[in-house]
């Protein structure tokens, strides 16, 4: 069963889920609903949750973006070494922009991804039916049948 | 050779046809040219070599034709020839293009009833011919042949001809007919002659206007000498000129004198001589009485030169060990040009300069070239309608005539008007009947440019278009008129003459070598003493008149004008100005300041009532009294004759200037010719460049590994002459396209090798050239930027361009700071039959490809391959880039550097090596030898 | 619906937020109503300039570069001016989305959808003009790196290669920061929609609901964009700048280049989002929600990096002389005294002279001298961009060598073209997606 609360009124909306959470109800039963990122509701949730693990994500990113810049840099000059201007043929200075260009690429993409693993969006039954709450804070609970 | 080499050399030949045809329409339907070889010498892609000679001026100098798979694809000079020495110039290098010319005459052309020119058959053409002489006879009219310079076998074949058919020879006409100095040789030894001047024999050169690196009779081989001379540190040259020239400025000294005053100065150098008993022959007393009298300071006064100067430079000149004294060229084409060149005559008597430099055993063959004289015979005769049947053969008279002589109203009086010619020019407009000559390229014959010389002409094509050589008409006419049947043709009477003349062993070795020399006799000289004292007592150093001076310079690109229909002789700039297409006046700094005028503004040129428009190109070293312009530029109307001699004069003066206030867009292709010594492009005479202020530092870059070779160059710029030999032949090896005025208006021409002129420290005595090229750099800047390795380093120290990689991203172009690259804008077509002149060796590029100098990089690879084959390394000389092979100086040097003994090594470890912008870290492969010391006032 | 100009900064009611919230949902939206004839001519005008674009570049493509007015020495010109211009707008867009939300300065959210849908769009059309200025454009898929059967791989020392890395990273990294930006306002616009438009914006926004769980990652996940964008917004420009300073010309080869360079684009780009925001303001009716205050801020933005900007400027003619190096010095004569000097003079004057009277607090907070200015801002970072390419090239190391160039009416028809192909995509984007971050002004009244 489902139990649902709305409120116009933010405050009241955080009063009640504090109460809720405390009241010891499991947190993935609850779900809240808000229109705009609101950084207290977070605070009062990662009480009970774990943070969000997308940094992970994004430093894994990064780091196989600098590794993979500096992999694909260097294997393929040694690969069929050829002299420009004179220079070393391992020109790091060079190297290193392409490793930094990649390893943001690569933490970009490996975040989005990241989201797309956690978040589960995007969600497939809610675009094919889409939930709008308006401005609307909502608290829903899943309580079980007595 | 074995099958498997054969099919080796046809794989690897044909893979090379199949990649430089993808860009050359023509041949992408033929990707192996034979299976079956027509003839057992013949490997497809393999170039042969035949010796000939090259007709594009009269020095015929001997060239060595590569002929790739039947077709002549580049000239080279033969490399002991005694007129240029292997070398070639610019004109010679672009003579190819006029074989492959598109508005070539491609069949005999006669006159319709409309007036317009409608092919005909050469059977009709010269039965027509046959029967106009035979009309003419009838009527009792003359029949007259006239020529350009013709020698040899031909001219022999002329007077033949001339017997036959009762055809009269009139003296041979040439606009450059050099009549003055001819008459005044005769005035003075009693030999109408252009005797061989031995330039590198002496030790103090004084040339007064001669051009002789230019046009001058044989401007190769006196550049060749030019260069010997200055490799020795006992050789002083000093040049006078009112005008600026390419010849002036490489003198060591070079001086400026007022118009007209030439012969003053030649008076005074001869007085002071006889005065000081300096002179090493004697002049006999009735001649020295009747030399005009001339002190020192009327001539100081006469020529704007400090007394002093001329004294000192007199007192150097009697005291050289071999001096030689020189006049000619524009000197000699003015009104008191005759006294000059008799002046200059008796000077070189005096100075024993006639016994050993001055040669009258091999002088040049001029003997039968007339005069403006003669032609003015003729247009007396033609008047009176006693001409009946005019032939004008390898001659443009109507074009180069003075319009005074009004040659070509007195041709509608004649009966019938053949021209024997290679391109509709202004005389075979004024004719009825065009017979097409063959070039020389596709026509058997000889030549004998100097006496006891004889070139041969040898075809290395069939004949590209519908024509004959001179001789076969010949033949064929006279055949025809004395009703015989033509069996013989001009080469089976050319072997039939040389065996007779010269035996069957001489046949054989002169086909092989392209050309023989027959020792000389010695002519022993003495002074005509009748001629020379009447003359001298009627000469008149004429007093420069007032007003401005016009100078028609000959043209180094165009020579008399015949040059100027191949376009590549446009596409080069001219070294001085480096104005490639259009016309132009120089006017000197004052006269630029004087008028207001700048750099493409137009002036006007006036007098009598003649008006000549053109743009200005202000040129420092000019006397403020003088303009000059090309030769081919003059308007006819200007053009005078001197009466005594006959002598065509191109020296206008008591004109005047006036500005017009057009603009007149010119590609004047340098940016600017100043600054080039604070900039590093030159070191400071004492030895100190940039290097002053900038120090080449270490390099932070691991050294490059060469392996086996390492090419470098190295250029003389002492050598060098600024002739652009270079940069025809380059054009020539490489493909290189000619893009037209349009892309040089932009600012896009394509030259691989350039000459840039640069004032020196005296801007008015002293300019200088810089050769530019591709570097080759170890550390280039190009090869860096580019972002798909489309050029890169290769072991052998060359810059490697790889066409086929390019995506035309320009980046390499930009960070060049010697701006050598070029970006093919466009697609290039050459029109058939030009595409038969491609090097099969060198990629056509597309358009959006950058390209560039490789050091001829495919001459490289051949030499690479022979040298596999036999197992052992390059030797030094055998590589030679097109533009080292014809250099008339010899200044390019090429070789390995890895290889110690090599010449370029040697050089470019000298004293006088330097290397242009090295203090950016470039390691250029190019490294030049600067100018000597000048070594300063006499 | 007359409301009083809202301050945001003071508290408000529950019944005066929620008003509010409203209105920004039905002003924003309501830009995204049915267009005016007006809008439809401006789409035609715009379009116009990509067809002339479209069919100058195919004849270019056809005949050959030579169409263009580029030379020797002078082998880039025009197009590689807009390339960097127009990079350097894009710039601005995401200073205005990561740097200043990193900074949490508030004026942003009035600006930031419009920025960044600048900089994509401002990137989509710089990425064209390498195409474009390419000889050989149909190979262009060498310059990247690809596995393939020659066993070629590219350059990675140029810095053309760099560029293409960096200015990949950075269409693919704001394209994604521009629209997870807007994924919650595309849910907001699915609320508002019926039927098919409906069906769209739902796919758009990902079944988007708002829920914690979202909201979480979410969080995390523009945090993380915004930073990465920011070195990515230094690191690019720099990279692009460098395409000059790793050369070796007199008057490119400069280490002051990279800040010079991102300083000029973080001043063109603000210069542009006002260009592009005055109107737009005034067309959707949004003068409550944009306000003079943030176009006031945004002003002093302008005027700080138009100092950076002139103190560059100073910078490079006093290290020039300061050098002794007469190839440097000769540049930089060139560049007053040569045939591009009125260029010079007009980049001065509208760099560095004009943006001065921005320090006067009255014209700061005139919308119409603030759109005037920003043009002028505009034409002058454009001319400053050709001004460095074509000067230096013109006029470097061998005298003979010195040239002239001047673009032809190909490269105005491709300007022009690019020009129209911006536009276009943002007038696109004007109609169809909201221009403003509703969702972020919702939580600055939270």
């Amino acid at each position: 069963m489902k139990e649902e609360f709305r409120f116009e009124d933010r405050e009241e909306f955080i009063k009640k889920l504090e109460e809720v959470l405390a009241s010891g109800v499991a947190p993935e039963k609850v779900n809240a609903v808000y229109p705009h990122p609101d950084h207290h509701i977070e605070e009062i949730f990662e009480k009970y949750v774990p943070k969000s693990k997308l940094k992970f994500f994004t430093l894994l990113g990064g780091l196989s973006g600098t590794i993979g810049g500096f992999a694909l840099t260097i294997l393929t000059v040694l690969h069929w070494p050829m002299i420009t201007g004179g220079k070393p043929l391992i020109s790091i200075p060079a190297f290193i922009v392409i490793a930094f260009e990649m390893t943001i690429l690569f933490g970009a993409l490996a975040s989005l991804t990241g989201f797309v693993l956690l978040s589960r969006v995007p969600n497939f039954k809610r675009i094919l039916y889409p939930e709008d709450y308006g401005n609307e804070f909502v608290l829903q609970i899943e309580r079980e049948d007595p | 050779m074995k099958r498997r080499d054969f099919l080796k050399v046809v794989g690897v030949a044909s893979s090379a046809t199949l990649l430089s045809s993808c860009g050359v329409e023509k041949s992408t339907e033929k990707l192996i040219p034979f299976l079956v070889p027509p003839d057992e010498d013949y490997i497809p892609g393999q170039a042969t070599y035949y010796g000939s000679t090259c007709t594009e001026c009269p020095a015929n100098c001997g060239v060595s034709v590569k002929v790739v798979d039947f077709n002549p694809i580049k000239l080279e000079g033969l490399a002991d020839h005694p007129v240029n020495r292997g070398a070639l110039c610019l004109r010679g290098q672009s003579s190819i293009l006029r074989l492959y010319h598109p508005d070539r005459v491609k069949q005999p052309l006669k006159r319709g009833p409309d007036g317009q020119f409608q092919p005909v058959s050469w059977e009709e053409a010269l039965q027509q011919v046959v029967q106009a002489l035979k009309d003419a006879s009838g009527a009792g009219r003359s029949n007259v042949y006239l020529s350009g310079r013709t020698t040899g076998s031909l001219s022999r074949l002329l007077d033949d001809f001339a017997k036959e058919t009762r055809v009269e020879r009139l003296p041979e006409y040439e606009p450059f007919s050099h009549v003055n100095l001819r008459e005044a040789y005769r005035l003075v030894f009693g030999r109408k002659e252009i005797p061989f001047f031995r330039i590198e024999e002496a030790d103090f050169l004084l040339t007064v206007g001669v051009d002789l690196l230019e046009t001058f009779v044989s401007p190769v081989s006196y550049a060749h000498q030019l260069g010997r001379a200055k490799a020795r540190d006992d050789f002083h040259w000093v040049h006078f000129e009112p005008h600026a020239s390419l010849t002036g400025f490489q003198a060591d000294q070079r001086f400026v004198v007022r118009p007209g005053s030439e012969a003053y100065l030649m008076g005074f150098l001869l007085h002071y001589i006889l005065t000081n008993g300096l002179n090493k022959k004697r002049i006999p007393p009735e001649i020295t009485n009747a030399l005009p009298k001339v002190d020192v300071n009327l001539v100081a006064e006469k020529t704007g030169l400090d007394a002093e100067v001329l004294n000192r430079l007199a007192a150097r000149l009697a005291e050289a060990r071999t001096p030689l004294v020189l006049s000619g060229g524009v000197s000699v084409h003015q009104k008191n040009g005759l006294e000059t060149a008799v002046l200059t005559a008796l000077l070189q008597w005096a100075l024993g300069a006639t016994d050993r430099v001055v040669d009258f055993s091999r002088a040049e063959n001029y003997a039968s070239v007339g005069s403006v004289k003669d032609v003015q015979k003729l247009v007396e005769r033609l008047s009176r309608g006693e001409i009946g049947v005019l032939l004008v053969s390898r001659a443009n008279p109507v074009g180069t005539l003075p319009a005074s002589v009004a040659l070509a109203e007195a041709m509608a009086k004649a009966g019938f008007r053949v021209a024997l010619t290679d391109f509709v020019d202004e005389t075979a407009r004024q004719c009825d009947l065009i017979l097409p000559l063959s070039h020389s390229l596709e026509s058997w014959g000889d030549a004998e440019p100097r006496k006891g010389l004889l070139n041969l002409i040898q075809p290395t094509v069939e004949p590209i278009f519908n024509t004959l050589s001179e001789g076969d008409i010949l033949l064929a006419i006279a055949d025809g008129y004395r009703g015989r049947p033509n069996v013989l043709s001009y080469q089976q009477w050319l072997l039939r003459e040389w065996n007779r003349a010269y035996g069957e062993a001489f046949v054989e070795e002169f086909l092989k070598k392209g050309f023989f020399e027959f020792p000389a006799k010695p002519l022993p000289l003495g002074l005509n003493r009748p001629a020379l004292t009447a003359f001298l007592k009627a000469a008149r150093l004429d007093a420069p008149p007032q007003g401005h001076w016009l100078y028609a310079m000959p043209s180094l690109r165009m020579f008399d004008g015949r040059s100027k229909v191949l376009k590549l002789t446009s596409e080069i700039p001219d070294p001085l100005t480096t104005i490639s297409y259009g016309e132009w006046i120089t006017v000197s700094d004052e006269t630029a300041e004087r008028l207001g005028v700048q750099d493409r503004d137009e002036v006007a040129f006036l007098r009598e009532g003649t008006r000549l428009a053109l743009p200005v190109k202000v040129q420092p070293g000019l006397n403020g009294e003088v303009s000059t312009i090309h030769w081919d530029q003059l308007d006819r109307a200007f053009l005078e004759m001197d009466p005594r001699s006959g002598e065509l004069l191109a020296v206008v003066a008591e004109g005047q200037l006036q500005k017009t206030g057009k603009k007149i867009a010119v590609p004047i292709l340098s940016g600017s010719m100043e600054e080039a010594y604070e900039r590093g492009i030159f070191p400071d005479h004492n030895g100190h460049g940039m290097k002053h202020h900038a120090e080449v530092r270490e390099t932070l870059y691991p050294p490059h590994e060469h392996p086996e070779y390492r090419w470098a160059m190295t250029i003389d710029l002492e050598k060098c002459i600024g002739c652009s030999a270079c940069v025809a032949a380059c054009y020539v090896e490489n493909n290189v396209a000619i893009v037209g005025e349009q892309e040089h208006l932009k600012g896009r021409e394509m030259a691989w090798i350039r000459i840039e002129p640069f004032y020196g420290k005296d801007r008015d005595r002293e300019m200088n050239f810089m050769v530019m090229l591709c570097q080759q750099c170890c550390n280039a800047p190009c090869e860096t930027v580019c972002p798909v390795y489309a050029t890169m380093h290769n072991p052998e120290g060359l810059n490697a361009m790889v066409y086929n990689r390019c995506v035309g991203t320009r980046y390499c172009h930009n960070n060049c700071p010697y701006k050598v690259r070029r970006f093919n804008w466009f697609d290039h077509h050459w029109e058939t039959p030009l595409d038969r002149m491609l090097n099969p060796d060198v990629f056509v590029r597309h358009k959006g490809v950058m390209e560039k100098c490789t050091f001829c990089v495919q001459r490289i690879r051949v030499a690479r391959d022979h040298a596999k084959d036999e197992n052992r390394k390059i030797r030094d000389g055998e590589v030679i880039p097109a533009c080292a092979q014809t250099c008339p100086t010899e200044a390019i040097v090429f070789g390995n550097l890895l290889d110690e003994t090599a010449r370029v090594t040697q050089l470019a470890h000298s004293d006088r090596s330097y290397r242009v912008f090295e203090e950016i870290g470039t390691e250029p492969a190019v490294y030049y030898l600067r100018k000597k010391e000048i070594k300063d006032e006499a | 619906m007359k409301h009083k100009e809202v301050d945001t900064a003071k508290p408000m009611t529950v019944r005066e937020k929620i008003d509010y919230q409203n209105e920004i949902e039905e002003r924003v939206l309501g830009a995204m109503r049915k267009p005016t004839p007006l809008y439809w001519v401006g789409l035609g005008i715009s379009l116009l300039m990509v067809l002339i674009g479209a069919i100058s570049w195919t004849h270019q493509i056809r005949i050959g570069m030579g169409v263009a007015g580029i030379n020797n020495p002078v082998g880039w010109g025009v197009y590689i001016t807009d390339f960097v211009f127009w990079v350097g707008i894009a710039h601005s867009g995401t200073l205005i989305s990561a740097i200043l939300f990193l900074f949490r300065a508030k004026f942003r959210s009035r600006f930031n959808r419009s920025a960044e849908a600048m900089t994509v769009f401002a990137v989509l059309t710089a990425g064209l003009f390498p195409l474009i200025h390419l000889g050989r454009v149909w190979f262009a898929y060498w310059l990247f790196p690809y596995p393939n059967q020659r066993l070629l791989w590219v350059n990675f020392r140029s810095p053309l290669i760099w560029d293409v890395f960096a200015v990949s990273t950075y269409l693919t990294v704001s394209a994604i920061f521009f629209y997870v930006g807007m994924i919650p306002d595309l849910a907001i616009v699915r609320r508002f929609k019926k039927g098919f438009a409906k069906r769209i914006y739902s796919v758009l926004s990902l079944g988007w609901t708002g829920t914690f769980k979202e909201w979480q990652h979410y969080n995390q996940l523009y945090k993380y964009l915004a930073a990465l964008a920011t070195p990515l917004v230094i690191s690019v420009h720099s990279v692009v700048s460098w395409d000059f300073a790793m050369s070796v010309i007199p008057g490119w080869h400069t280490t002051i280049f990279a800040p010079y360079f991102v300083a000029g684009a973080i001043f063109s780009g603000c210069a542009m989002v006002i260009t592009l925001v005055v109107p737009m303001r005034k067309m959707f009716k949004l003068e409550k929600i944009i306000t003079v205050d943030d176009f006031d801020k945004l002003a002093q933005i302008l005027l700080f990096t138009s100092l950076i900007v002139g103190y560059a400027y100073i910078v490079e003619y006093t290290i020039a002389f300061w050098s002794g190096n007469v190839f440097e010095e000769s540049q930089f004569i060139y560049r007053v005294v040569g045939e591009y000097k009125w260029f010079y003079y007009l980049m001065f004057f509208c760099n560095v002279i004009l943006p001065l009277t921005l320090f006067s607090n009255r014209l700061r907070r005139n919308i119409s001298y603030l759109f005037i200015v920003s043009i002028f801002v505009n034409i002058g970072m454009w001319f400053e961009r050709f001004n460095i390419i074509v000067m230096s090239l013109a006029h470097d190391f061998d005298p003979y060598a010195w040239g002239f160039y001047m673009p032809s009416l190909v490269e105005f028809g491709i300007t022009l073209g690019s020009f129209g192909w911006f536009f276009t995509w943002f007038l696109i984007f004007a109609k169809t997606l909201p221009i403003i971050s509703i969702t972020e002004l919702k939580e600055e009244v939270a």
